[in-house]
């Protein structure tokens, strides 16, 4: 394969993996959340600072950034949960522009210069790089939809679809809302944290508009695409996005036009998602292999 | 005189001015089935919300099996042991109905971090529910996505998730509101079975066929204060409950 493709490849993955965590929030959990790029952004960075300040390699900092994307996604869910629906959607844009707003102007994180000399990834000594960094990337991708997958089946996750369908009957039946609404957020920030990890020792420079507001739109756009509450709907409308614009590279100054108009039409013709209840892709294919909306 | 299951004590709230509830003394005895009556507006829901947590209350207390639960919200009510309808049925429209019944019966795991992580779609859990699904006559519909239903089975599938919740106590809000005759009779049985299996019940009811066949006991409400107390037949002739009804003598509910 050319290294262009590969490198579509590897960012289409990477998007991937974060946007099946958004989909744990936004699909599992029925939590709107617009901001997600934030998270994205939070374990880019801290994989970026481990592996460049603390010289820590890339695996010994990966269990550390994905900890800390998670804590951090628990203390900014903590306020965020006390609103609902357009003010959570609000709440959610608010933190994307504060941690952008640090990466940009805090020394520490390299201000507007970003950071450089991300190291790569070494595996059994082979540096990651072309065609084994993107295979990196899908070993990680299944272990994301595998955790996806089993939590669709956990008590957990049954909780989180009852609060998505009814908080008020589900809290009469012992579901604290607050509980669950984190044990979502937490997942769905981990996963966007790992999906930062990777994306800073591919790109091995960061700089803070990489993860600014309208990357949490396309985020959004994907697991809408692909089908909200599914498993393989966020891998379907990440793939959809990420090849779309590159096939119509002259649209590429419209692009934010061109995913509102996707948006538009799916929101009249297939509201559930393409791998969602009652889609088209269903209807023709109609077989549950593609994950079950549970 | 007998212990009672389920206590309140100059319960009260007010929303502003609204003393939608004003200070409710009201006992609720083991093993009864009793009817909270009144007209719209009385305070019978609010009183609902007050007991499963839904509202704290403005003043007074909320006692079950002797220990507060009045400031519980309403996922530790329901940990205790309380169960409840609502009168808007509120199902879980994209799951099943089996699914629908198990996230109820996942109140035995949901307080511990530990135990969530287990699967849902087997286990004992799962034959449990089933035989709700049984004794509330949805055991052939459990596939069925909730959203799909018309009322009178959506009506029994909040019985089914209530009575899971609901070992000790079971409110039921206007369960019997929209349902046709013969599904009237079909519920009646059921609330009588689920009384004989040893759970308690309040009961909101409009239909006064209804109540005066089911209940034990009877407390009407209105504008949020006990107007009456009593057994079916003494409540059916009492002065006040009649005026509060039909409408005062001079007017006075116009005033």
């Amino acid at each position: 394969m050319s290294s262009y493709l590969i490198t579509v490849a590897t960012i289409i993955a990477i998007y991937a993996i974060v946007v099946c965590g958004l989909n744990v929030i936004v699909g599992f959990a029925g939590q709107i959340s617009l901001g997600h790029a934030a998270f994205f952004g939070i374990g880019a960075y801290a994989s970026a600072i481990l592996t460049t300040k603390a010289a820590l390699s890339f695996w010994a900092a990966l269990p550390l950034v994905i900890l800390i994307s998670g804590l951090i996604g628990l203390l900014l869910g903590l306020p965020s949960l006390r609103v609902k629906d357009d003010f959570l959607a609000i709440t959610t844009i608010g933190i994307n522009f504060i941690v952008e707003a640090v990466f940009l102007y805090i020394p520490f994180f390299g201000g507007a210069l970003g950071i450089g000399g991300i190291p790569r990834i070494l595996l059994f000594g082979v540096k990651m790089r072309g065609t084994a960094f993107f295979a990196l990337c899908l070993v990680f991708l299944a272990l994301v939809l595998l955790v996806c997958w089993w939590f669709t089946r956990s008590w957990g996750g049954l909780a989180c679809f009852a609060l998505r369908e009814e908080e008020e009957a589900a809290s009469s039946m012992g579901i604290s809302p607050v509980r669950f609404k984190l044990l979502a957020f937490v997942l769905g920030t981990a996963m966007a944290g790992l999906g930062g990890a990777l994306y800073a020792h591919y790109m091995r420079f960061l700089s803070a508009t990489d993860f600014s507001f309208p990357l949490s739109i396309t985020f959004l756009g994907m697991i809408v695409l692909g089908g909200m509450g599914t498993i393989w709907g966020p891998v379907l409308g990440a793939l959809l996005l990420g090849v779309l614009p590159e096939l119509f590279r002259p649209l590429v100054n419209y692009r934010m036009l061109f995913y509102t108009v996707i948006l538009l039409l799916m929101i009249r013709f297939q509201p559930a998602g393409l791998l969602g209840e009652n889609s088209i892709v269903r209807k023709v294919f109609s077989f549950r292999l593609l994950g079950e909306r549970t | 005189m007998m212990k009672s299951l389920l206590e309140t004590k100059d319960l009260s709230k007010h929303f502003g001015g609204l003393k939608a509830v004003n200070k409710v003394n009201m006992k609720i005895y083991p093993g009864e089935i009793l009817g909270l009556l009144g007209p719209n507006g009385a305070g019978k829901t609010v009183c609902f919300n007050l007991i499963s947590g839904v509202y704290k209350p403005t003043s007074g207390i909320i006692e079950f099996e002797d220990t507060r639960t009045d400031g519980l919200a309403p996922y530790q009510v329901a940990a205790a042991g309380i169960g409840r309808t609502f009168q808007i049925v509120k199902p879980f429209g994209s799951l099943s109905v089996l699914e629908n019944v198990l996230a109820a019966r996942g109140i035995s795991r949901y307080g511990s971090f530990l135990k969530i992580w287990r699967g849902w779609k087997t286990g004992s859990e799962r034959k449990e529910a089933m035989s709700v699904l049984q004794k509330v006559g949805l055991a052939e519909l459990a596939d069925r996505k909730a959203n799909l239903l018309p009322l009178g089975n959506l009506r029994r599938l909040e019985i089914a998730r209530a009575l899971i919740v609901g070992r000790k106590l079971l409110l039921l809000d206007e369960s019997f509101s929209g349902l046709r005759h013969e599904e009237i009779a079909r519920l009646e049985r059921l609330i009588r079975n689920i009384r004989e299996s040893g759970v308690t019940i309040l009961l909101i009811e409009h239909n006064m066929r209804v109540a005066m066949n089911l209940c034990d006991r009877i407390i009407v409400l209105d504008h949020g204060r006990t107007i009456a107390e009593g057994d079916p037949e003494s409540i059916q002739k009492d002065e006040k409950v009649i005026e509060a009804y039909l409408g005062g003598k001079g007017g006075t509910i116009a005033a």
